[in-house]
């Protein structure tokens, strides 16, 4: 896949490349999770109309969330304290840890003997998971995108990063809808009248925005993969794992701001909608109460959107290892000035370049980094890796010393990253 | 001779042969004594004497602390005598410390004997139409000695130096008769017409309660006809240290149970009889209706709310006396003589369920984990036994193993450990779990008399319950809550010269104990008060194992470990268990033994779970300990991200040795040089960062790490290593100089 960028006289068109192949990447991967891999697809019609006509509706749906006003707003240098392709976790305490691993024992054990996954979200951030990395970072995105009660509720007030600011989904929600209707329409019937298409009855759109929504049951039910002829239910969406190339039932429940995930495997339900219906019965009679405890246990301790908010610094933070991430919320870095936001994205070109060529040079042994720039209007951009952890920072106290900002980071590390970034 | 008795080989029941067909058992071999010319029997429960009275003296029994486990007992109890004054004994108890002793010489006079001086007082009814009904001792603060009079209680003090009874209180109200028992510190007062309105007083340690007056049900057996109440129908049983009172309604056919509050009396519910007579009985904890006519005992557990029996009928029996059957027929001590004094009953075989026939303690176990389908309240029950606290405890452990390696449902394992910690914890509370004190046979101080023990026997065998008997001083003895028994002593004409004279060896804790009040009914209070009437006993308890509660400790040891090494197939059923106990245990508390967590760690790692061990750890589900860390750096061979969440542990544990160590291990000296620096690390060899560094093939790391040693540590310069890396370090240098040029 490639993706070509336009580069226009506009200031905000300054990219990190690295930030627009995670894109790419995220994409793909999304696509992949629902449709399978592109090559099979090939074979299949190697004339490429069946793989087209999948992928045209679907990306244009992905690249819908990222529009500004008219026009596309890729991930540019304002986006530097933002990383895509990883997941944003809820830190809770021990207690509700344990009732969390509680309830996933349910989860995952309510098929029967068929071992079903589950991952929880609370609000756009992730509880817990037992599917395997890769996997979860695909289908937290897609949760976060349009399953989270943020998403269904149509994004008023968004927070999460991975979708836009409160404006773009404004936007996302209205016209950009209206706009990606008719074109997927367009597509939709040429694919009809193509010789190619007649064998497609339908294509599925599974990024179409809007079209999620909360049963009676709790459950969240869509009629984007078609309705059950025989029982006039709409279909169970069903995903493809990375990890086991399994093909799973995809049934997420909402709770307040709880959104379990139950990923059945397909081949484990014989009789199709109605298995599924059975297996959802049984969560609701297992699970309910746990959940509820659950929810309260989390609602306690939530500390709200700015949560992860450390006043004074404009951070993040990465590990790379777990696919893991927390950043300042956008609402505090939209506060910093563009001079230190492109000082940061800068330094973060230099460091994506310096980690590529470690990793080329001796794979295994992780390098680690500490780069403190200067901005023009005196800010601190800090970058720090070690132990495979990164640290990006700004640091906006102008005219304030090297040693401050070595002694920012380090009271950081020690308070917010249990030390891993306390050098010496 | 006053007291009936029968004799302890009454024909046997039925059941003939096997030893093993009953719930309840009698010790045998029981206590015998014998003393010419007995008259009359006394039991004091306040004491928990047993007192013959002979034409001049009378002897005392102390009894000693029973344990079930010496099986068979000691029935050789010793035994004091003291010399009283001659007279009649209607009714004799002795003073709480036992200085003293009370003796009703008529319906108008009691009089007291002080053992140390010999001396005797008289205290008299001040009118003629006042008769004494009764007396007993309280240890309230506010009076020594309460008499009920058909008029009214007279609360009196006693006092020591003028050697005389002072009037403190005076409560009036009419009273046909009365039922007390020293275990509850309740008098109950019956009236009216029907005897049926009561007014109940506790004299507890705490002070005097006086509950609502109550009336009691009655079923008419026709109109205008209205059955009056006895004395004999109502019982006062202590249970989980609740008061409840029973009370048979002989048309009804139902024995009626009501409890007692702070400020209310409630019915709880009603038990059907199948006898004309039934007697009633508290061991541990468990309420044992004896169906007398029917000659089976039906054992009832009040705790759980239900009214089902937890066990099918049986008759007692006899321990290691299996085909003699004691009777359980009630003497027939009409003039209120003293009564039966009934053996240890024993419990050994309580069994749950109603199919469960089996008595020897093994089968239980079968038994139970055979047919569980309620083990969160077949545990429940065992948690709540005292009296066999290593059984119960042994049982509920093999419970618990069997749970899971059957694979039950967690939702049901989870119950059922709840109820294991949630019993641990409460133990902890009340002290219980720690107590391994051996307070054995405390001789009450009395001094010892030797007793003739030759011509006569005087025969007391029995079982049932009628030692509630109010007029007489036998009752339900047992000031423990938790360990009651039913006495019943008799003679018997016939036999009074060769007929046994069993009783129970028991403790004797006369003022000694100390505090333990169980107190069970905080959590499940369930009247409309939650100010319930405890039984307020300060009393110790014997035995080194009191308590069936399981630690967590032991939780690891014999349940999670053991099933741990039978369990075959998909281990995460066994984390979701853990998980379940971990659950419990932060519910209550309670710190977790970190051996637990490296379970879980080997069997996360097995089934290759590692995202889900990170958040394990991340989370603290599974708590930072040395233990932990090790493990996760063992498990971490076969997953990167594992070995450092281990690393970590160890840094964040402050562990500065192994984790160095460690770093070097792995190669990263400079990493570990800076940590070693910053933490003043100097346990770590340096040969080891020198051999890392040496095999790095960069001599400018070498001399960095030579360097470093040279100025970290005083006289490096001196060491071998020094010398040996520093002869590498010219060699590399010669080398690279050689292939440059």
């Amino acid at each position: 896949m490639v993706m070509v960028v336009e580069k226009g006289k506009d200031s905000d068109a300054i990219w990190r490349i690295d930030a627009l192949r995670k894109v790419l990447k995220e994409v793909h991967s999304l696509f992949v999770m629902f449709y399978g891999s592109i090559r099979a697809m090939l074979e299949k019609d190697p004339s490429g109309g069946l793989i087209r006509s999948h992928l045209y509706p679907f990306i244009m749906d992905y690249l819908s969330d990222f529009p500004v006003g008219k026009k596309l707003q890729l991930p540019s240098f304002r986006d530097c304290l933002k990383e895509r392709g990883t997941v944003q976790m809820l830190t809770m305490g021990r207690e509700a840890a344990i009732e969390v691993q509680s309830l996933v024992s349910v989860l995952d054990s309510c098929a029967g003997n068929s071992s079903c996954y589950s991952m929880i979200l609370f609000h756009d951030l992730l509880v817990s998971t037992t599917l395997s990395p890769d996997d979860t970072i695909n289908l937290f995105t897609y949760a976060v995108l349009r399953l989270s009660p943020n998403a269904l509720s149509s994004g008023v007030n968004s927070w999460s990063y991975i979708r836009r600011g409160s404006t773009s989904s404004h936007f996302v929600s209205g016209s950009a809808l209206t706009h990606s209707g008719p074109v997927s329409e367009q597509i939709y019937h040429s694919s009809d009248t193509s010789p190619v298409g007649n064998n497609i009855n339908r294509v599925t759109r599974a990024l179409q925005h809007g079209k999620w929504y909360k049963g009676k049951d709790g459950f969240l039910v869509t009629d984007i993969w078609g309705v059950d002829v025989g029982s006039l239910v709409c279909a169970t969406p069903t995903v493809w794992l990375q990890q086991t190339e399994e093909a799973m039932y995809l049934c997420p429940y909402q709770f307040k701001s709880l959104t379990l995930i139950l990923l059945i495997p397909v081949s484990s339900i014989l009789n199709g909608e109605q298995g599924v219906a059975l297996v959802k019965q049984q969560l609701l009679e297992n699970a309910s109460l746990k959940i509820l405890k659950v929810e309260e246990k989390l609602s306690k301790g939530w500390g709200g959107e700015n949560a992860y908010h450390v006043s004074g610094y404009r951070y993040l933070l990465v590990d790379g290892d777990r696919n893991i991430s927390r950043a300042s919320p956008p609402g505090k870095v939209t506060t910093l000035a563009k001079e230190s936001l492109l000082a940061l994205s800068k330094l973060r070109d230099e460091v994506d370049l310096e980690k590529s060529r470690a990793k080329r040079d001796n794979a295994g042994c992780e390098k680690d980094l500490e780069v403190s720039i200067r901005a023009k209007n005196n800010a601190w951009a800090i970058a720090r890796i070690t132990g495979g952890k990164e640290l990006y920072m700004v640091l906006e106290k102008a005219s304030e010393t090297l040693l401050y900002a070595s002694d920012a980071v380090e009271k950081f590390s020690n308070r917010y990253c249990n030390g891993a970034f306390s050098l010496d | 001779m006053s007291g009936k008795a029968s004799s302890s080989s009454q024909p046997s029941i039925g059941l003939s042969g096997s030893g093993a067909l009953s719930h309840i058992y009698i010790q045998y071999p029981p206590l015998r004594c014998s003393i010419p010319e007995s008259r009359g029997l006394h039991y004091d429960d306040g004491t928990k004497l047993l007192i013959p009275s002979t034409s001049n003296q009378f002897v005392l029994f102390t009894q000693q602390i029973f344990s079930w486990k010496t099986v068979p007992f000691n029935p050789l109890a010793t035994s004091t005598s003291d010399s009283i004054p001659e007279g009649p004994i209607l009714s004799i108890r002795f003073s709480l410390d036992t200085k003293l002793i009370a003796i009703q010489r008529s319906s108008s006079e009691i009089q007291f004997w002080i053992r140390e001086t010999s001396e005797a007082f008289s205290h008299r009814c001040r009118s003629d139409s006042e008769n004494i009904l009764g007396f007993f001792w309280t240890d309230c603060p506010l009076c020594d000695f309460v008499v009920v009079k058909n008029s009214g209680l007279d609360l009196f003090a006693y006092d020591s130096v003028a050697k005389s009874l002072d009037l403190v209180e005076m409560r009036k109200l009419n009273v046909c008769w009365y039922v007390y028992t020293h275990e509850s510190r309740l008098v109950l007062l019956a009236s009216g017409m029907q005897c049926r309105t009561f007014t109940g007083f506790q004299l507890s340690s705490a002070g005097i309660v006086r509950l609502p007056k109550f009336d009691m049900a009655m079923a008419k057996p026709e109109a205008n006809s209205k059955p009056v109440l006895a004395a004999e129908d109502v019982y006062i049983v202590t249970v989980y240290g609740r008061i409840y009172c029973l009370q048979v309604d002989r048309v009804a056919m139902l024995l009626h149970s009501y409890r007692f509050y702070r400020d209310a009396v409630v019915q709880q519910g009603s038990l059907p009889i199948y006898s004309r007579k039934i007697a009633v009985s508290v061991v541990d904890n468990v309420l044992l209706v004896h169906q007398i006519d029917a000659k089976v005992v039906i054992l009832y557990d009040i705790f759980a709310d239900s009214r089902a029996p937890i066990s099918a009928p049986l008759p007692l029996q006899s321990r290691g006396f299996p085909r003699s059957y004691s009777s359980s027929s009630r003497s027939s001590g009409k003039d209120g003589e003293c009564s039966e004094v009934n053996n240890k009953i024993d419990h050994e075989g309580i069994i749950y369920g109603d199919n469960w026939t089996f008595i020897v303690p093994d089968l239980i176990c079968d038994a139970i984990a055979a047919s569980s389908s309620e083990t969160p309240s077949v545990l429940e029950f065992l948690q709540r036994r005292k009296l066999e606290a290593i059984k119960a405890k042994q049982l509920c452990l093999g419970i618990a193993r069997t749970v899971i390696l059957e694979r039950r449902p967690v939702s049901m394992v989870s119950k059922a450990i709840d109820v294991l910690v949630s019993s641990y914890s409460l133990s902890l509370k009340t002290g219980s779990y720690f107590k391994g004190i051996k307070t054995e046979s405390t001789s009450s101080g009395v001094a010892k008399t030797s007793v003739a023990r030759s011509s006569t026997d005087v025969s007391t065998s029995r079982i049932d319950g009628t030692s509630i008997r109010h007029e007489s001083t036998a009752g339900v003895d047992s000031e423990y809550p938790s360990r009651a028994s039913t006495f019943s002593a008799s003679e018997s004409e016939e036999n009074a010269s060769s007929a046994p004279l069993r009783t129970d060896s028991r403790d004797l804790q006369l003022g000694g104990g100390k505090v333990d009040r169980v107190n069970l009914t905080g959590a499940h209070s369930s009247g409309p008060t939650d100010n319930p009437v405890f039984v307020n006993i300060s009393e110790q308890q014997d035995s080194e194992l009191t308590s069936p509660a399981i630690s967590p400790d032991e939780m690891y040891k014999f349940v999670f470990a053991a099933v741990e090494e039978e369990m075959v197939g998909d281990p995460s059923y066994l984390v979701s268990i853990i998980v379940e106990f971990l659950c419990s245990t932060n519910m209550e508390k309670i710190k977790v033994h970190p051996n637990l967590y490296v379970l879980a760690i080997q069997l996360l790692a097995r089934n290759e779970r590692y995202a889900e061990l990170e958040s394990f750890v991340t989370n603290k589900i599974l708590e930072p300990s040395k233990e932990v860390a090790l493990q996760l750096l063992e498990s971490g061979r076969q997953n990167i991200q594992t070995r450092k969440l281990g690393l970590e542990m160890l840094r964040q544990l402050s562990l500065h040795h192994d984790y160095v160590s460690l770093l070097v291990q792995d190669g990263r000296y400079n990493e570990a040089l800076r940590y070693a620096r910053k933490y003043q690390v100097t346990t770590v060899r340096p040969a080891l960062f020198l051999q890392a560094a040496c095999s790095s093939n960069n001599s400018q790391h070498l001399a960095a790490v030579l360097r470093f040693f040279s100025d970290f540590i005083p006289d490096f310069r001196t060491t071998s290593d020094f010398t040996t890396y520093y002869g590498i370090l010219n060699e590399m240098n010669t080398s690279v100089a050689a292939t440059s040029f």
